[in-house]
């Protein structure tokens, strides 16, 4: 998570000296970091070699700003009592979900343990259905039925509480 | 793990300490004793006693869905090599993640080895519904063991029952399922001297008639027998007399006692946390009509159980998925038909 906000800072501050309209820079960032893997039976590689525009590198930025917040919040409920059970929080781990977001599409299938906040979010879920959701209202995104660890959305499969459910239960889990 | 559980038995044993000092002009009132107090002194005393005994089990999960079974079965291993473990689960809901190596590898192993190799070993750990853990922490495991030849199945009350109970259990020679009660934990109890003695034990099998009545038995086991025990006080004063049952024991069920009681007031409603269909209330309904004590009742016996659903989370839901007092009183009146 530093380095991408290293890495995007960089690139601001690149676009400030360069006194252009930031507007209209539209200068993409290459990621070139990424180790090339072995293949099995494949006839192409994972890419070495990703981009990423200035408008992603923001979109992700407030993505993950977003999911600290909310975070930080359901921490402060939690202690008042007002999120009850368990609550298990993402802030620290936001890159994560983001990243994986961005490299995969909507229709690709993912499924996690019980730190689900964050893909709830990057999945379509929105901050208000998991506050809703976490502090058991009906708004919320199962209806207050699930709680922190039981909430869904399409291709996302929850949210699972018991520790390495997940693994078994579907092809792609995180 | 170790360092807390010698910490938390060490406060165990200071617990203990104090009423066993002999002062003959200390008064002669019971001590009070939460329910978890008792399990680890019972815990304390039965390590001490037997070198063979010895604790293992889930302190925190760690990422791995293997940990649980792999422990278990480890448990199990060591109960059929001589040992004497004690296996305990963070809640029996993580058990069915191990429940094959408790069904298959702990409960049925005497029997298919025609009785050479018997598994002695204690599986303990909170059962049913807790406070806002939801669907997958939630589940009342009573019926699913019980329904297992080769378990016997224990579901304590209060402090008097945990600590007679799973001595008993420890000494036994069977796998012995122990079913605790997060939200008991806590409470405390009034505990005799004698039921505080090192040899304290509770015969595993016999229910106890907690409160004697005439007009209708209410037959429970763990937290809802508390529930139980209110709602007969609070129909004791509209003249309604109930007769509350502590099962203790879910596996052997003691029928005897059930039969006993419906034979003197003619009316049964069961009390469960768990799910109704295929329970314990069930079971109950099922031997009461094949037994003589069915000649006895006068109406139908309505079973009391948690609502039949998945826990939901929101606590106005959580709370009235589970058995509340009001619902025993309801139910106490319609089969009484008042």
């Amino acid at each position: 998570e530093g380095k991408m906000l290293t890495n995007i800072s960089t690139v601001l501050r690149a676009c400030a000296q360069r006194n252009i309209q930031v507007a209209n820079f539209i200068r993409p960032f290459f990621f070139t970091c990424l180790k090339k893997s072995d293949v099995f039976k494949l006839d192409e590689a994972p890419a070495t070699e990703v981009v990423m525009t200035r408008d992603e590198g923001l979109q992700y930025y407030r993505t993950m700003q977003t999911m600290r917040r909310m975070e930080l919040k359901a921490d402060q409920l939690y202690k008042q009592k007002i999120i009850r059970g368990f609550c298990h929080l993402y802030d620290g781990q936001e890159a994560c979900a983001v990243g994986i977001e961005a490299s995969i599409k909507p229709t690709d299938h993912l499924i996690t343990a019980y730190r689900a906040h964050g893909y709830t979010l990057t999945r379509g879920g929105t901050v208000k259905e998991i506050m809703a959701e976490l502090t058991g209202r009906r708004g919320g995104i199962a209806k207050g039925k699930g709680g922190s660890m039981h909430m869904y959305c399409k291709n996302f499969y929850g949210g699972n509480g018991i520790v390495g459910a997940q693994v078994g239960c579907r092809s792609l889990s995180v | 793990m170790a360092t807390s559980l010698k910490c938390l038995l060490r406060s165990g044993k200071e617990a203990a300490a104090a009423p066993a000092v002999g002062d003959a002009n200390r008064d002669l009132a019971a001590i009070q004793v939460t329910v978890r107090d008792a399990l680890n002194q019972a815990l304390d005393e039965e390590l001490e006693r037997d070198e063979r005994v010895f604790l293992l089990g889930e302190e925190v999960a760690q990422y791995d869905g293997a940990y649980k079974m792999g422990f278990t079965g480890i448990a199990v291993g060591a109960a059929m090599a001589g040992l004497r473990p004690i296996c305990e689960f963070m809640t029996f809901n993580f058990s069915m993640q191990a429940i094959d190596q408790v069904i298959n590898s702990a409960a049925k192993t005497y029997y298919m080895s025609a009785g050479q190799q018997p598994v002695p070993i204690v599986f303990r750990g909170p059962n049913g519904a807790s406070a806002g853990v939801a669907a997958q922490h939630s589940q009342c495991f009573a019926a699913w063991y019980a329904h297992c030849p080769g378990l016997k199945v224990v579901s304590p009350w209060n402090a008097e029952d945990a600590r007679g109970l799973l001595k008993t259990a420890i000494r036994d020679d069977n796998p012995v399922v122990f079913l605790e009660n997060e939200l008991m934990y806590g409470v405390p109890f009034e505990m005799s001297e004698e039921s505080l003695s090192k040899d304290f034990t509770i015969p595993i099998g016999k229910a106890k008639i907690e409160r004697q009545g005439a007009h209708i038995t209410l037959v429970s086991h763990s937290r809802m027998v508390g529930h139980c025990l209110d709602a007969a006080a609070v129909l004791a004063k509209e003249g309604i007399d109930c007769e509350v049952i502590n099962l203790r024991t879910i596996r052997p069920l003691d029928v005897e006692c059930i039969e006993g009681s419906v034979m003197k007031t003619n009316h049964l409603v069961t009390v469960e946390g768990g799910w109704p269909q295929f329970g314990v209330g069930a079971e109950i309904c099922a031997r009461v009509m094949e037994g003589s004590a069915f000649n006895y009742l006068d109406a139908p016996v309505t079973r009391v159980t948690g609502v039949d659903i998945p826990m939901p989370y929101a606590k106005i839901l959580e709370d009235n998925s589970v058995p509340q007092i009001k619902d025993i009183i309801f139910s106490v009146k319609k089969t009484l038909g008042v």
